[in-house]
């Protein structure tokens, strides 16, 4: 789950990670209440990255142009995220600028730190990087190596190992997969501000998570609609722009399922992984979610029951049949309770295909035969 | 095969739970040798006719068991993987999916330094066909054999396994490493396993998008692989930046793309197919075996 900037610093506050003061506003009209002085900066609060290159940070230099900024920020939608909010601060006396990160490092298996003398840019297009694994228990003595390998010296140095070591602690106290500071300010007045956060915390983690309890809805911008619903009914879904419906068990088989529609000359419409031991319930919910999408040609579904069982599919197919008599489907069933499964369907005139291939070379033909038509197949 | 044989003694954590136990009955059934099963308050109990001990340390000083198999829940799991490791266990395998990262991390840590070997976590197990199965994969569709199979992803091992039975190809040993980013065993580790089996004749590595796991697999395979290695990498069709339900599928900033790990594996030339039926074909082809048509 994506933090907003404000969510995140005001995390960093809690861990005594200095931040500078503000202001959040949602009307243009609140800005006149704001006394921070002049020139100011507003920053749109959205989920999505690219928020300067967008036009997202703007310095009015007086209430005016100020209010008039802030109504068009307002109505910004970055990257798919729309603007709900803005954060205001002072300009910051700024003399020079970090780059402080902690994310997960797959390849070593540890956190790991992620720093460079360049802040305000991509981290990408940085050339003075310096990553450090962060060893396992934690030891305060990791920040200042790190201030140090950042060419840092003085009270400077002690501040920015202090920063690193409250990043590193909130990074676990909150179960995230990435805390980031960039810019990590340095102020003429020699004081070290993180003057923009973004927290990424971890969707397996939530649940454990008291503090983020009940946020997840209103942080899934990035997501459609029915993406966002299968989410939040435990089921993955991620949306193409293709024609085949495809429901699987599994994230692996539901991609090479995809891959193999998209190579027998189909377009896949979507990733759905019901996940393994799935009931007639989800299963059910797994299939009116495909079934919504309007461009769909036909649904494939692709199960081999591992822990599933296919019987529990089976039932859950009987229902969707009865619901939906018109929609196409192509059904390939192989594994736990196979035989349950065929009793179950013997009736209801679906044709039960056992292995994969010949069953995605039926949906593709059969999307391709809807398209020949020029007519899709309607849902009811 | 590897890791697990006729020999192994298994204790499942979880046992008393409906996964547990429901895996408990068919390790059973397709002859692992599994010993005990460990939930906590429960001492006394029998699942499926075997006893039921509080602790791991207990389960192991009465069965001498040497594996576990982990079915609890996400939170949990950490401290379930550490008391197997505490209590002497070598082989711990975590079917358990949605543990946080963070856990992931200590419970590596912690399994390295008691030399103990972590499979998963998020994995369907391991099998070894005809001598013993450890976790969730469906016995019915492994056959004994030479191939030796490692994979990121549970019911796609099972499709290709399927394909390679099908085609007379038996598996020697077919290992899930999980589809999390942060993980127990990586492809090179299982990779050696086969490399020094003499029970393996060629291996089949079935990897997907995100982190660069397959690229390291691939220079290994180049420096040192002498049996030949056949790959499948599911997620061409998979949009950047969007998490293909494996905590591990995902491409980021350009990284972690089907298109590099095939590269990578081209570059070591192993032979990438691109059906689990071509899987069969190429290994049927390249470890000279004698393929059912």
């Amino acid at each position: 789950m994506n933090l907003y900037e404000y969510e995140a610093k005001q995390i960093f506050a809690e861990f005594g990670i200095p931040i500078p003061p503000s202001v959040r506003i949602t009307k243009a009209e609140e800005l006149s209440k704001v006394l921070f002085g002049y020139p100011l900066v507003l920053k749109c609060q959205v989920l999505s990255g690219g928020r300067g290159k967008a036009g997202g940070v703007k310095f009015p230099k007086d209430l005016k142009e100020g209010q008039k900024i802030a109504a068009e920020l307002l109505k910004l939608t970055i990257n798919g995220s729309p603007t709900r909010s803005l954060l205001v601060e002072p300009m910051l006396p700024i003399k020079q600028e970090l780059y402080l990160s902690i994310t997960l490092d797959r390849a070593q298996g540890t956190a790991i730190f992620i720093a460079s003398k360049e802040g305000g840019i991509e981290i990408e297009s940085s050339h003075n990087v310096v990553t450090m694994p962060v060893p396992y228990p934690y030891h305060p003595f990791t920040g200042r190596e790190l201030a140090k390998q950042l060419g840092l010296s003085g009270p400077i140095l002690v501040k920015v190992a202090d920063i690193a070591n409250k990043l590193y602690k909130l990074f676990e106290a909150k179960d995230l997969d990435l805390a980031e500071i960039n810019p990590l300010i340095i102020t003429e007045g020699g004081e070290v501000i993180a003057g923009d956060g973004k927290i990424i915390v971890n969707d397996d983690s939530l649940a454990r998570q008291k503090t983020f309890t009940g946020w997840q809805e209103s942080h899934l911008d990035e997501l459609t609609d029915r993406e966002r619903r299968a989410k939040l009914s435990g089921l993955n879904l991620v949306e193409l722009k293709g024609k085949i419906g495809i429901l699987c068990n599994g994230a692996g088989l539901t991609m090479a399922t995809m891959d193999m529609v998209k190579a027998f000359g189909g377009e896949p419409a979507n990733f759905l992984d019901v996940g393994g031991g799935s009931d007639q319930d989800k299963t059910l919910a797994a299939l009116d979610i495909v079934n919504e999408n309007p461009d769909i040609e036909v649904i494939l579904l692709n199960i081999l029951g591992g822990i599933t069982a296919c019987d529990e599919v089976a039932s859950a197919l009987v229902k969707f049949i009865k619901k939906n008599p018109q929609r196409q489907l192509v059904v390939r069933l192989r594994g736990n309770n196979q035989d349950l499964a065929e009793k179950i369907l013997a009736d209801s005139g679906l044709k039960l295909i056992k292995d994969l291939e010949p069953a995605v070379q039926e949906a593709v033909d059969r999307s391709n035969s809807a398209r020949g038509k020029g007519a899709p197949v309607a849902a009811k | 095969m590897i890791l697990v044989d006729k020999d192994t003694k298994v204790i499942v954590q979880g046992a008393t739970g409906k996964m547990g136990g429901a895996h408990a009955k068919r390790m059973l059934d397709y002859g692992t040798k599994l010993v005990a099963g460990v939930t906590p308050g429960k001492a006394g109990e029998r699942v499926h006719g075997i006893p039921v001990f509080d602790t791991v340390q207990e389960a192991v000083d009465k069965t001498q068991a040497d594996c576990s198999v982990i079915f609890v829940p996400p939170y949990l799991a950490l401290d379930a993987g550490c008391e197997a490791a505490e209590a002497g266990i070598k082989t711990i395998v975590v079917i358990t999916e949605g543990i946080p990262p963070q856990d992931t991390v200590k419970l590596v840590h912690y399994l390295k330094e008691k030399d103990a070997l972590l499979i998963g976590p998020n994995c369907p197990g391991v099998i070894s066909p005809g001598a013993c199965l450890v976790g969730i994969l469906p016995g019915s569709i492994f056959k004994p054999g030479r191939i030796g199979m490692v994979s990121r992803s549970g019911t796609l091992t099972y499709e290709i396994a399927l394909a390679l039975s099908d085609a007379g190809l038996g598996q020697s040993t077919c290992v899930g490493i999980g589809g999390d980013p942060i993980k127990g065993l990586d492809y090179q580790t299982i990779l050696t396993l086969f490399e020094k089996d003499p029970g393996t004749e060629a291996i089949v590595l079935i990897g997907e998008i995100g982190g660069s796991a397959e690229e390291e697999a691939a220079a290994f395979i180049k420096e040192k692989c002498k049996k030949p290695v056949v790959a499948y990498i599911a997620g061409q069709t998979a949009p950047p930046g969007k998490r293909m339900g494996h905590a591990g599928a995902i491409v980021t900033g350009g990284k972690g793309t089907a298109q590099s790990k095939i590269e990578a594996l081209n570059a070591a030339r192993v032979k990438i197919a691109s059906t689990p039926s071509q899987v069969a074909k190429f290994v049927a082809e390249v470890a000279k075996l004698p393929a059912k048509t």
